[in-house]
C-alpha cells in the first residue's frame, strides 16, 4: 500500500524556492515549509529525513529548488521549531517529530490528572498501548518519542521512571 | 428700460404690489409637488414593500433576483440592510451581509499572511464555497454571488474597517490592508495578471514603458507588503503575485 502524498497549492508556486526578503513574507515562508516536511514525513510515515536524499527540495514540474544554502536555512528553522531533531553533529539526518515532545508531556500529564493516575503507576506500554489512552495524541506513540516526553515531566517533578523487565514494563509514577 | 407687453410680468406684478401673493402660491406650488413627490415616494415603497413580501422566497434564494430587487430599492432611499423599520428587518437582509462580512473579512485575514492582503472577489468566494461555508437568509440556505460579496465589503468599509475594493483590470480585488495602492501599483499587477506569471523589472519597463526607477519603486513596495514574492532562476528576478496567480489556477 503506497500513500502518495498531495502536494499542497504553494508548492508549484516558484517563488516558494527562493528566501523571501521580506521578513513577513519570510515568516510565512518558512511556516510553510515546516508544515510541508512534517505532512509529508507524516503521510508518507519516513522517520528521518536524510537531508541530501530529500525529494522536497525539488520541483522539477516547475524547474525550480532550494539551493544548498536555503535547505540549510530551511532546516535550521524546522528543527529550531521543535518537529525535529538532529541524530548527530553532521546535520545530515534528523529525526521527524511530528508530536513535540512539550506537547505530548502536557497531554500525558492532563490524562494522568483525569484518569486517577496521580500517586499511582503505569507503564511505558500502557501509555502507548493501553485501553485508556484511545484517542489520546500519545496513543501509538514511539517509545523514543514517548520517553522524551516523560523525561520533560520528569524534570518538572511531574512523575518519576523506574526500570521493569522489560523496557515496555518501565514503570511511571505521576505525582 | 425694455417693458415687456401682456400682463402678468414680475415687474407689473411687483408694480401691483401683488409679490407678496406671488410668493406665497410659488411656495404653495412648491409645497405641493414636494408633497405629490413624498406621496408618490410612499406609494412606491408600499409597492416595493409587497413586492418583497411575495417575492421573499426568490430574493432569498436567487443572488439575480436580489440584485434586481435591492437595485430598486436604492433610488427610492430603502436600504433593506440597515433599515430599522420592522418590515426590512422582516427579510432578514441585514443579518445575511454582516455575516457574509463576517466570513469575507476571515478569509482575507487568514490569506493575508499569503497575499499581503490583496486578493480577487472571485477568490474569496471560492473559498468560501470550498469550505462549505452556509449563510441563512430569511430560513433559506442561499447562493451568494460575486455581487452579494461587493454589498458585504461595501457595508465593512463603512464600518470603516480599511476594507475596499480595487479593480485591476476587469478583476475586483479586495484589499483587506491600509496600504495606499496607487495606479502604477494596480497597473503592474495588473501586468501580472496579464502575463499570468511571474514579471521581471525589464518586463515592465518595456511593457508599459516605465523608466527602471518607476518600476522599481512599485515592485520594491508591493513586496515589502507582501503582496509579491520574488523568485530568482536562472540569475534573473521574477515577481509574483499571490493574488493574481491564484486567479490563474482558478479552482
Amino acid at each position: 500500500m503506497s500513500d502518495s502524498f498531495k502536494f499542497p497549492e504553494f508548492y508549484s508556486f516558484p517563488p516558494f524556492f527562493t528566501i523571501q526578503p521580506n521578513l513577513a513574507t519570510r515568516e510565512k515562508q518558512m511556516g510553510l515549509w515546516r508544515e510541508l516536511i512534517l505532512s509529508y514525513h507524516t503521510s508518507l510515515k519516513i522517520k528521518t529525513l536524510i537531508v541530501h536524499d530529500c525529494p522536497l527540495w525539488k520541483n522539477d514540474q516547475i524547474g525550480r529548488e532550494l539551493n544548498p544554502d536555503d535547505v540549510k536555512t530551511v532546516m535550521n528553522d524546522f528543527v529550531k521549531s521543535g518537529h525535529g531533531e538532529w541524530e548527530d553533529d553532521t546535520k545530515t539526518r534528523c529525526r521527524i517529530l511530528w508530536r513535540k515532545p512539550e506537547q505530548l508531556a502536557a497531554d500525558i500529564y492532563t490524562w494522568a490528572e483525569a484518569n486517577g493516575y496521580i500517586n499511582s503507576v503505569c507503564t511505558v506500554y500502557e501509555l502507548h498501548s493501553g485501553e485508556d489512552v484511545n484517542g489520546m495524541s500519545f496513543e501509538g506513540a514511539d517509545e523514543q518519542l514517548l520517553r522524551r516526553a516523560l523525561a520533560i515531566l520528569e524534570q518538572k517533578g511531574k512523575c518519576t521512571m523506574f526500570k521493569g523487565d522489560s523496557s515496555s514494563e518501565d514503570g511511571i509514577k505521576f505525582f | 428700460m425694455a417693458h415687456r407687453r401682456g400682463r402678468a410680468g414680475i415687474g407689473a406684478l411687483k408694480k401691483k404690489g401683488e409679490t407678496s401673493k406671488f410668493t406665497k402660491k410659488a411656495e404653495e406650488i412648491k409645497e405641493t409637488s414636494l408633497q405629490s413627490a413624498l406621496d408618490t415616494v410612499k406609494q412606491l415603497e408600499i409597492k416595493l414593500t409587497k413586492f418583497a413580501q411575495t417575492h421573499h422566497k426568490a430574493i432569498a434564494k436567487d443572488p439575480a433576483f436580489r440584485h434586481k430587487f435591492l437595485s430598486m430599492c436604492a433610488p427610492l432611499g430603502v436600504d433593506p440592510l440597515t433599515s430599522k423599520k420592522s418590515f426590512w428587518s422582516f427579510l432578514q437582509m441585514g443579518d445575511f451581509y454582516h455575516e457574509l462580512a463576517v466570513k469575507v473579512a476571515e478569509v482575507c485575514y487568514a490569506y493575508r499572511s499569503r497575499n499581503g492582503g490583496i486578493m480577487s472577489i472571485k477568490e474569496v468566494q471560492n473559498i468560501l464555497v470550498r469550505r462549505g461555508t452556509k449563510f441563512r437568509l430569511n430560513e433559506v440556505v442561499t447562493n451568494y454571488s460575486e455581487e452579494d460579496i461587493v454589498l458585504a465589503i461595501e457595508k465593512l468599509k463603512q464600518l470603516g474597517s480599511g476594507f475596499r475594493i480595487v479593480k485591476v483590470g476587469g478583476t475586483r480585488m479586495v484589499v483587506s490592508v491600509p496600504t495606499e495602492l496607487d495606479n502604477d501599483h494596480v497597473q503592474v499587477i495588473q501586468l501580472a495578471q496579464d502575463v499570468g506569471g511571474g514579471i521581471t523589472v525589464d518586463m515592465v519597463s518595456d511593457m508599459i514603458g516605465w523608466e527602471d526607477d518607476r518600476v522599481k519603486r512599485a515592485l520594491d513596495l508591493l513586496l515589502s507588503e507582501g503582496m509579491a514574492w520574488i523568485d530568482k532562476y536562472e540569475g534573473l528576478e521574477f515577481y509574483w503575485f499571490p493574488s493574481v496567480w491564484k486567479d490563474s489556477f482558478a479552482l
